[in-house]
Order: C-alpha cells, then sequence, then structure tokens
C-alpha cells in the first residue's frame, strides 16, 4: 500500500521549482478584464479563452486584445463581504471548436453547464443561451440542486466538473464524452463525504490520470485546503493531503509533471499566489511542502499550453473605475 | 458516582505506569479518528495527571472561586448549563461555554470567534493556544500569567510534578500544554450513531434512524455539522443575535472580513443533551428551539449563512430530527471524570 502511495505522490514531485519566479517571467496578456475565473487554450490554434465572468462573456485572446467570442451570460453573486459578482466560470475544450463553459449566475439546480460551437476568430459572438446543449443537476427530495461549476478537468472518457451546490456532500460531477460529445451529465464524487471538508473547486488529471481534486475547505479558515487524488474511473479515494493552503482555486499541471496550485486566500488575499505542491516524507507519512512560485492578487484558475506557458486570471484590485482582473502569462520553464 | 478509577476506564485509557514519560495509549471509541497530538506535547500518564489538576483546580483564579470545570463541568456535559459563562466576583460573560468534548479534534482555531489557534500549519496545538485564555480574561479568572506561575510554584505538589513532567518549575507553557493534554482524553465516541455506522442496523431506533436521514439529507444539518466531531471547525452567521442593535460580531472581530459580521465557529454536537441552553449566547433552551429556529431559516441578515434556508418540516420530522440528536449522539460511555485530590 505504502508503494502504491509513494508512486502516487511522485507523480507530482519531479523535481523542485526555482525560488520566487522573477518579475520578468510574468507578463499580463489583459487588463481591465472583471472578476476573471476560467481559462483554457483552443487546440490547434493556441488561442487563449477567459471567463470575464462578471462581464458576464467569455473572450479569447488575439493579437493581444481581448475578442468577445460568447456574451450575456446569467450573473450572480459570491461570497458574504467581499462579494463577487460572478457568471461563466470553468472552460474546458473537448476539441477545436467545442468549448464546454461551467455557470456559476444561476441558483442551485438551475445551473447549466453549456457546449458550445465556438465561432472563428473575428466572426461574431454568440450569445449565451445560443448553447448547442446544456445540463443541470437538479434537487430531488433527497439532494439539493447544483450549482457554481468552478473547475472542468477532462481525460479522453470524462469530463469532471466541481461543484458547489449541496454543502453536505460537495459533489463533483462529470459527463461522459461520446463521439465528442457530452452525454449523462450526473453527480460522481461526493467529495466532503470522503475528506470531511469543504468544497472541491481546483480540478485536473494526473499525468498517469489520477483526478486531482483541490478542496478549498472554509473560506473563514487558513491552511485547510486539502489535495486529493481519486481514481478517475470509479471514484475511490487513493490519496488525501493537508497542504497548508487556504483556499485552493486552481490545480494544473506543467508539461515537465510538476503540480501547482493557485491559492486565493479569502482571509488575507495578500498571501495568495502560484504554489508547487512538493512531496515530503515525514517518517512513514507522506506531506505536502507547498513552495510559493508568485505572489498573486485572487488567483482564480490556471491552465498550461504545451510548450509550458502558464496562463492565470486573477480578479485583482480595482483602481477607481477600472477592473482589477487580468490574465497573466508565466513563461515557460516553471 | 463512579470512582476516579472507572472514571478513566470510561474514558478508554490504557492505564500505565506513573512514570513521567510513559506514553499514553489512547484508545479511541467507536466512531472516533486517530487525532493529531503536537510533536512537542506527547500524551504521557504523568502530564495527563497534571493538566487534569490544573483544570480543576480553582486556584487558577484570582480569588480562587472559578476552575476550567465551574464553566467545562463534567456533570454538565463538560458545559455549565448556563446561558453564559460566569467568572470571579460572579461577573458574566457574554457568550456561553462550549463543551470540550471531542476539542482534541479542534486543531485548527478554538473559542467561538476562533481567536485562538494553531501557531503555524501542522502544529495541531490550538488546545495549548486557547488553555491560558481564560486565565488571563478579566471577568473568567482574572489572573496574568507571571501571577498564576507564581502562585502555583508556591503550591509544592505542582512544583514537583512539573519538574518531574517538564523538568522546570511551574511555567505557563506546561501548564497549558498539561491542560491540554488532559482535555484530549475527554472523548465521546461509540454512540448509537457510531454503533449504527457501524454495521448495527439495529443501534437507532425507528424515529432516530429517520432524523439522521434529515440531518444528512434534506435538514442540511451536516453541510456544518461534518465530520465525526459534527464540526467543520469553520465559522458561519445563523443569525441568532444579529436583531440586537449592537450584536455579537463573532468571527468579524478576529478576520476583519464583512462575511464573517456574526459567524461563530460551528460546536460539535456530540452529546448535545446534556449541553443546553444551546447557541453561542445560550438564547434557546432546547433541542427542539434549536431545530425550530433553523427550520425558519435562521434569522435573516445580510451575513446569513447561504447553507440556511426555510425548511418547512412537518412536526413529526422535526421531532425525528431531535430524536436523532438526542438518542443518537449521545453515548453509553460518557467521559465522566471526578475532581481529583489536589497537590498542596
Amino acid at each position: 500500500m505504502k508503494r502504491k502511495l509513494f508512486a502516487l505522490i511522485a507523480l507530482f514531485t519531479l523535481c523542485f521549482a526555482s525560488a520566487a519566479y522573477a518579475d520578468d517571467h510574468v507578463e499580463t496578456v489583459l487588463a481591465g478584464l472583471d472578476n476573471p475565473c476560467g481559462v483554457a487554450i483552443q487546440p490547434g490554434t493556441g488561442h487563449v479563452f477567459v471567463s470575464d465572468s462578471a462581464a458576464a462573456k467569455i473572450v479569447r485572446v488575439v493579437d493581444g486584445k481581448a475578442e468577445a467570442v460568447i456574451t450575456d451570460f446569467p450573473i450572480g453573486v459570491y461570497g458574504k463581504g467581499p462579494m463577487f459578482n460572478i457568471g461563466p466560470l470553468g472552460l474546458a475544450f473537448l476539441d477545436k471548436d467545442t468549448l464546454v463553459v461551467g455557470g456559476g449566475g444561476l441558483a442551485d439546480g438551475e445551473e447549466l453547464l453549456r457546449v458550445y460551437k465556438v465561432p472563428a476568430a473575428g466572426g461574431d459572438a454568440i450569445k449565451a443561451d445560443a448553447m448547442e446543449k446544456s445540463f443541470k443537476l437538479a434537487g430531488s427530495e433527497e439532494l439539493k440542486g447544483e450549482g457554481n461549476f468552478y473547475a472542468l478537468a477532462k481525460n479522453k472518457k470524462f469530463l469532471y466538473v466541481t461543484c458547489n451546490g449541496d454543502d453536505t456532500k460537495g459533489w463533483v460531477s462529470r459527463a461522459r464524452i461520446k463521439d465528442g460529445a457530452l452525454v449523462n451529465y450526473k453527480r460522481f464524487l461526493a467529495t466532503k463525504e470522503a475528506t470531511e471538508v469543504d468544497a472541491p473547486v481546483g480540478a485536473t488529471i494526473s499525468p498517469r490520470g489520477e483526478l486531482v481534486i483541490g478542496q478549498m475547505g472554509e473560506i473563514s479558515v487558513e491552511g485547510d485546503g486539502l489535495l486529493t487524488f481519486y481514481n478517475a474511473k470509479n471514484g475511490k479515494i487513493l490519496l488525501n493531503l493537508e497542504t497548508g493552503l487556504s483556499d485552493i482555486t486552481a490545480l494544473a499541471y506543467c508539461p515537465k509533471g510538476q503540480l501547482y496550485a493557485t491559492d486565493f486566500v479569502w482571509l488575507n488575499t495578500k498571501a495568495g499566489g502560484l504554489f508547487q505542491l512538493i512531496s515530503k516524507k515525514d517518517g512513514d507519512d507522506q506531506t505536502i511542502e507547498s513552495k510559493k512560485v508568485l505572489d498573486l492578487d485572487k488567483p482564480t484558475a490556471m491552465a498550461f499550453a504545451d510548450d509550458g506557458t502558464l496562463y492565470i486570471t486573477v480578479i485583482g484590485t480595482a483602481d477607481g473605475d477600472k477592473k482589477g482582473g487580468k490574465l497573466l502569462k508565466i513563461k515557460a520553464g516553471l | 458516582m463512579r470512582s476516579l478509577g472507572s472514571a478513566f476506564l470510561l474514558l478508554l485509557l490504557v492505564a500505565s505506569s506513573s512514570a513521567s514519560a510513559q506514553e499514553y495509549k489512547l484508545k479511541y471509541p467507536l466512531g472516533l479518528k486517530k487525532m493529531k497530538i503536537p510533536k512537542d506535547n506527547p500524551l504521557t500518564t504523568a502530564k495527563i495527571e497534571l493538566g487534569k489538576q490544573l483544570y480543576f483546580d480553582a486556584r487558577l483564579s484570582r480569588d480562587n472561586t472559578i476552575s476550567c470545570a465551574s464553566c467545562h463541568d463534567p456533570k454538565k456535559g463538560w458545559s455549565n448549563g448556563e446561558a453564559v459563562a460566569t467568572g470571579v466576583r460572579g461577573q458574566k460573560g457574554g457568550r456561553g461555554a462550549p463543551t470540550i468534548i471531542n476539542a482534541a479534534y479542534q486543531t485548527r482555531h478554538t473559542f467561538w470567534d476562533g481567536r485562538a489557534g494553531q501557531s503555524k500549519f501542522g502544529a495541531n496545538d490550538a488546545l495549548e493556544a486557547q488553555a491560558l485564555g481564560p486565565i488571563q480574561n478579566p471577568i473568567e479568572m482574572d489572573l496574568t500569567l507571571d501571577e498564576v506561575v507564581a502562585k502555583l510554584n508556591k503550591i509544592e505538589g505542582y512544583r514537583k510534578q512539573f519538574q518531574s513532567v517538564f523538568g522546570t518549575d511551574v511555567t505557563s507553557d506546561g501548564m497549558a500544554k498539561a491542560i491540554a493534554s488532559f482535555e484530549r482524553t475527554v472523548l465521546s465516541g461509540h454512540s448509537p450513531f457510531d454503533k449504527f455506522k457501524a454495521g448495527d442496523e439495529d443501534a437507532l431506533s425507528e424515529a432516530a434512524e429517520r432524523g439522521r436521514k434529515l440531518f444528512f439529507g434534506k435538514a442540511n444539518c451536516s453541510a456544518c455539522h461534518a465530520t465525526s466531531s459534527f464540526t467543520d471547525q469553520g465559522f458561519h452567521n445563523v443569525g441568532i443575535g444579529m436583531d440586537k442593535d449592537e450584536p455579537d460580531v463573532g468571527r468579524f472581530a478576529v478576520t476583519d472580513q464583512l462575511g464573517d459580521r456574526g459567524s461563530f465557529k460551528t460546536p460539535t454536537l456530540r452529546e448535545i443533551a446534556r449541553t443546553a441552553p444551546y447557541m453561542h449566547d445560550g438564547s434557546l433552551k432546547t433541542l427542539e428551539e434549536v431545530v425550530d429556529f433553523y427550520d425558519k431559516g435562521g434569522f435573516a441578515n445580510p451575513q446569513l449563512d447561504e447553507e440556511l434556508l426555510p425548511l418547512e418540516m412537518t412536526k413529526e420530522k422535526k421531532a425525528d430530527l431531535v430524536t436523532f440528536l438526542k438518542e443518537g449522539l449521545s453515548s453509553s460511555d460518557y467521559p465522566e471524570v471526578e475532581p481529583p485530590k489536589l497537590p498542596e
């Protein structure tokens, strides 16, 4: 058993990151975004797509500028103070033209996971309701409805979605990918029952195929974020580790195989940042050292390009009327 | 009344020699997980015994009237049976005395507002951080640390035990470690709920089983009363006291986050039938009142927790929920402890 766990942990500990990444490695691609909460890279074109969440739209970066792709998403409010307007959240491409968008602007049970055929660059934007298909996880006598489809992660067979509706369960849902389309979207993993900690948010697939979930924990509690590995096929929990991070919002593996997390740190957003998660051994126990790579102002999502370039969305801090949201580009080499 | 010895058996501690460094092997009641104990404060027989003496000793207060046990009384569910805590000179605090049952599992924060927390990630020493707080609180025990250390160093029995356990005279650090060690032995598990979870389908009455389903389902209780300790260690605003002109702002005073205004730490529900009155201000006298309160969706205010919504449960469902709380979470192995002989 131990051997299995050590092999698993090795997946995200191939080498140590350097100390804090130099500022000259970081470039602001887009500024003035309004609570951006999702990022994905389009296969084939390499265009970066961003959920400009409170602006109710999905944009793509073309020649360094934001071009609206899908507009008029519903908007809701998250938090009790500070409060954030949110609309579209997680993004994932099923193929070059098929984009899945997790919603955050509707009530639990009414929220939609939407599938679009995206227009080519330079084409007219489409409306949010012009989706090819949509899915919801309605409530029932036994279950609360789901909403805030925050992070999307996929392998060849399934798309996984972190949900924030039923706090007694902490669902990760999934849909099968069949012939390039999503089918059979349903609740999959009750992460809170598995880990006894709230709120799955960050999600990715490990190089070996495990589903990796960042459990956010309570936003009023620091240091309770978990990293949990599950069998992506049957949902069996494989490994659950404390990270010392407070509010993990995104997880991603760089092409070299190292695992990174963004930490929002609601209670002290100045402590937020990008972290490499490094395996440690404490006697017979496995632990994690969360090594800070970059300071970030309210990071929300990230995605690696094939060449190792990392894109991160941050909510940032408004400057007067100018929104503080940014899309950051981190040079390859992490 | 049980003897001291049997009380220890009820705590499921395995008695061992009195050697100061003798490790105490804690046997966990059914349903409880292995706890995280600070590496610099391992459980030992002598330290737990010392901590128990300190816990029950009113000399830790200015006028020798208030001990930890005054407000966290084993005979009253390790709480005090009153709406708020009462300190030296009869002074009343603003909040109720939470039970310390299973406080060992509160590794991140203690106090209703979480103002005492672990010293660093993984230290798991929130209990140590809490232990000295009430001693220094002017309306609870009202002594400075220098005063209480000097006072206890005049008691030969304490000085000898501290030398044996810590190799020093009485220190505040040693006091905190000893009291926390004792508190880690006050455990409640092996309840009908735990037996049910372990596979005994007859452990819960029919009404309690219906209540269990509500608790973990539609009634949404387990959104916050999660884990085997029935607390998520988080802070939530349920609206209690928020109708006052100057409400107790709870966690907000610690974090300065608007979203924390009126939030208080989720208490454990283990042995809840013994710990009335309820809520952080003791304003609800019975579990029936508590369930009615939540059935209405708490008290509306801008920071009301999003998990609170009107439930519109029938009278029967509310009764089932209360039955689960009373029957399901009360252990036949309740941690009864008698006050020890105190050193002179």
